[in-house]
């Protein structure tokens, strides 16, 4: 079932741009005798039996996850949405302290190594990162670090 | 052959340079540290560390020694966990578990791991000197191919990569084709048109190479990691005092021989790493031994063939990326795509044109493969002690890496968002059993791949009977019909004569 679903969403994916490939692209004028269009309508027509295939002949039934691990996982995805969201108002060292205080408390982690170690990643990191390495890192409201 | 040894000769000087050499050595002993952890492999590694590296500001040449450093060094220390925790680093160290775990498990565990190094130096060492030579050869013989002759090898190689990868080939197919068309999204570059862009300005320019690797193999790792986190710590098994001994060697060295030779040849082949090599060396060890009952409780002849051929293969597997710009597995897709974004584009040309990279990163294999031994030797302790650190922590650092990664390259929050996204698409494809190496490899030759066909379509002015006319293109449209063929009558053959025991690879 799993794999259906997949497919199905892949399938619509792929009559999609098929369609777009045929009707929207279009160059105003072209010397060559393939043009912008030609290579996608190649994959998309390529594309739609390997997706019908699969939605004949699924092999992996469910993705066999506890209702556990799919929280867990969701809590995963919302800290990682958090942590894009915060990175750049909040500054790299504030943002990188709360995501990995969160991630490793909920991945079972002690609340003082996970302070210790959330704080030590954001400062460390930021330090390595901007003055060692010179890369680019937001400064965020700490602007004093700038 | 004159033209190798001036080649490696202005190679050593490059990778000698004491920069470099640094750097090979750094990249060396971070690959074999990333190999090492469970779960995070050459492909992930590599992925991770990409935008930083490039970041930094280095010399291409510089770049891609210390990246291909990683790679290799990865296909090194992945036994470490494979041995002392049967836990694979990664898809091309699953082989390893079957033998180095038992080995581990009856006391022999020191044996194991130095045996294991000695395959691995032998079997990488082996396949740099086949490049040196393997290299030029075929460079110089590409260097006359037509576009029309490209379009079919771009054929053979996503025919062996369906054929040779993942466990269904329909799905390894639409993989590619994902990634074929990710990498259609953007402006045209021959007549300006822009191509499912939606209006949005973020993608005009193509969706950025960086952002798909890290996406698809950073995070799409993390999600797997926090998926597969188990109760509790993992155990490692003690390192003891054993050691491989002179007889031990004389009693695989045939053994580390052939694993070595397949390794590297199956390295070649478009797509097949190494998972696709070190299952092929097992399975043909196992049939050639006279006494396969040994097999999976510890034999020392299953330990070295998967260990000779993974490192063989990231050997072979350079060879075709070097020379015709068609990476021959995942990692190397991620480290031809590096080298584009240095504005390089590997071709046969690369050697007459930019011999410091060709030849520098063949030279610092060399370097490479004994500094690896030197220090797998006696600081196999050392690594062994990182397998310990706790998941809880590791986790949220790989995030962390790629964040920093992604955005001191292209510095546009939406990209964080992007990465995220990609690593729940890329989560997806793993749990359904699509491999996600072929993503890759169609989105770094996409845009070869359409040029070449365009290319090709405007000599003949429109006449498709040009990409059959090339003797060079009809024997490639002929190995690719072999490469497809073939495993489906050996699967029957086999079927036929109900053994069922060869080993499946891995996806």
């Amino acid at each position: 079932m799993a794999d259906r679903i997949f497919a199905g969403v892949l399938f619509l994916v792929a009559i999609g741009y098929t369609i777009i490939a045929f009707t929207v692209i279009r160059a105003p004028f072209q010397y060559d005798p393939l043009g912008p269009e030609s290579w996608p309508r190649i994959l998309g027509i390529v594309s739609i039996p390997c997706c019908l295939f699969i939605l004949a002949k699924p092999d992996v039934s469910s993705l066999g996850l506890p209702a556990k691990t799919w929280g867990r996982l969701a809590a995963l995805i919302v800290m990682l949405l958090v942590y894009s969201y915060l990175f750049q108002p909040l500054g790299f060292i504030l943002a990188t302290f709360a995501f990995c205080l969160a991630l490793s408390l909920m991945l079972g982690a002690r609340l003082v190594t996970g302070l210790a170690f959330s704080a030590g990643i954001g400062i460390v990191g930021y330090f390595v990162c901007t003055k060692l390495l010179e890369l680019n890192l937001p400064a965020g409201v700490l602007t004093i670090f700038r | 052959m004159d033209a190798v040894f001036s080649g490696l000769a202005s190679g050593f000087q490059v990778a000698l340079d004491p920069f470099n050499l640094f750097l090979v050595l750094a990249g060396c002993f971070a690959g074999t540290l990333i190999g090492a952890l469970p779960g995070i492999g050459p492909i992930n590694g590599v992925a991770i560390l990409l935008p930083i590296a490039y970041s930094l500001g280095f010399k291409p040449e510089s770049a891609i020694i210390l990246l291909a450093g990683i790679y290799y060094g990865a296909e090194y220390g992945g036994r470490i966990s494979s041995i002392l925790l049967n836990v694979p680093g990664d898809a091309g160290a699953v082989m390893t578990t079957l033998d180095g775990n038992p080995m581990a498990r009856n006391g022999e565990a020191g044996k194991a791991l130095s045996l294991s190094a000695v395959a691995s130096f032998i079997g990488g060492t082996f396949a740099v000197v086949l490049m040196s030579f393997f290299g030029p050869a075929l460079a110089s013989y590409a260097i006359h191919f037509s576009p029309s002759d490209y379009v079919a090898l771009m054929v053979f190689a996503f025919a062996s990569l369906a054929s040779l990868v993942g466990s269904n080939p329909v799905k390894t197919l639409l993989a590619a084709l994902i990634g074929l068309m990710l990498a259609s999204v953007g402006i045209d570059a021959n007549t300006g048109v822009a191509r499912f862009t939606f209006g949005i300005p973020d993608i005009l320019a193509g969706i950025d190479f960086l952002v798909v690797v890290i996406g698809l193999f950073g995070m799409a790792e993390l999600i797997h990691l926090v998926e597969q986190q188990a109760a509790g710590t993992l155990r490692t098994l003690k390192i003891d005092k054993s050691f491989v001994t002179m007889k031990d060697l004389a009693f695989t060295k045939w053994t580390i021989l052939r694993g070595s030779v397949i390794g590297f040849f199956i390295g070649i082949l478009p797509g097949t790493g190494a998972s696709v090599a070190s299952a092929v060396a097992y399975g043909a060890e196992k049939r050639a031994a006279r006494d396969s009952s040994k097999f999976g409780n510890g034999d020392m002849r299953g330990l070295a063939a998967p260990e000779a051929a993974n490192n063989a293969s990231a050997g072979g597997a350079m060879v075709p990326m070097l020379t015709l710009g068609i990476p021959g597995s995942g990692t190397t897709a991620i480290l031809l795509g590096a080298l584009l974004l240095f504005n390089i584009t590997p071709g046969p040309l690369m050697f007459s044109q930019r011999p410091e990279i060709a030849w520098g990163l063949i030279a610092s294999m060399y370097i490479g493969n004994v500094a690896l031994l030197i220090i797998n030797l006696p600081l196999v302790g050392l690594f062994a002690r990182m397998l310990t650190i706790p998941q809880q922590f590791l986790t949220p650092l790989i995030a962390v890496l790629a964040f920093i990664g992604v955005y001191s390259v292209v510095s546009n929050p939406h990209d964080l968002y992007m990465i995220t996204l990609l690593g729940v698409f890329g989560w997806f494809l793993r749990k359904l059993q699509f491999s996600l190496a072929p993503v890759i490899l169609g989105f770094v030759l996409g845009g070869l791949f359409e040029d070449n066909l365009r290319r090709a379509l405007s000599i003949s002015g429109g006449d498709w009977s040009i990409l059959v006319t090339s003797f060079n293109s009809v024997i490639l449209y002929a190995l690719a019909l072999l490469v497809v063929v073939v495993p489906i009558l050996v699967g029957r053959m086999r079927r036929g004569r109900s053994e069922g025991e060869s080993p499946q690879a891995p996806s």
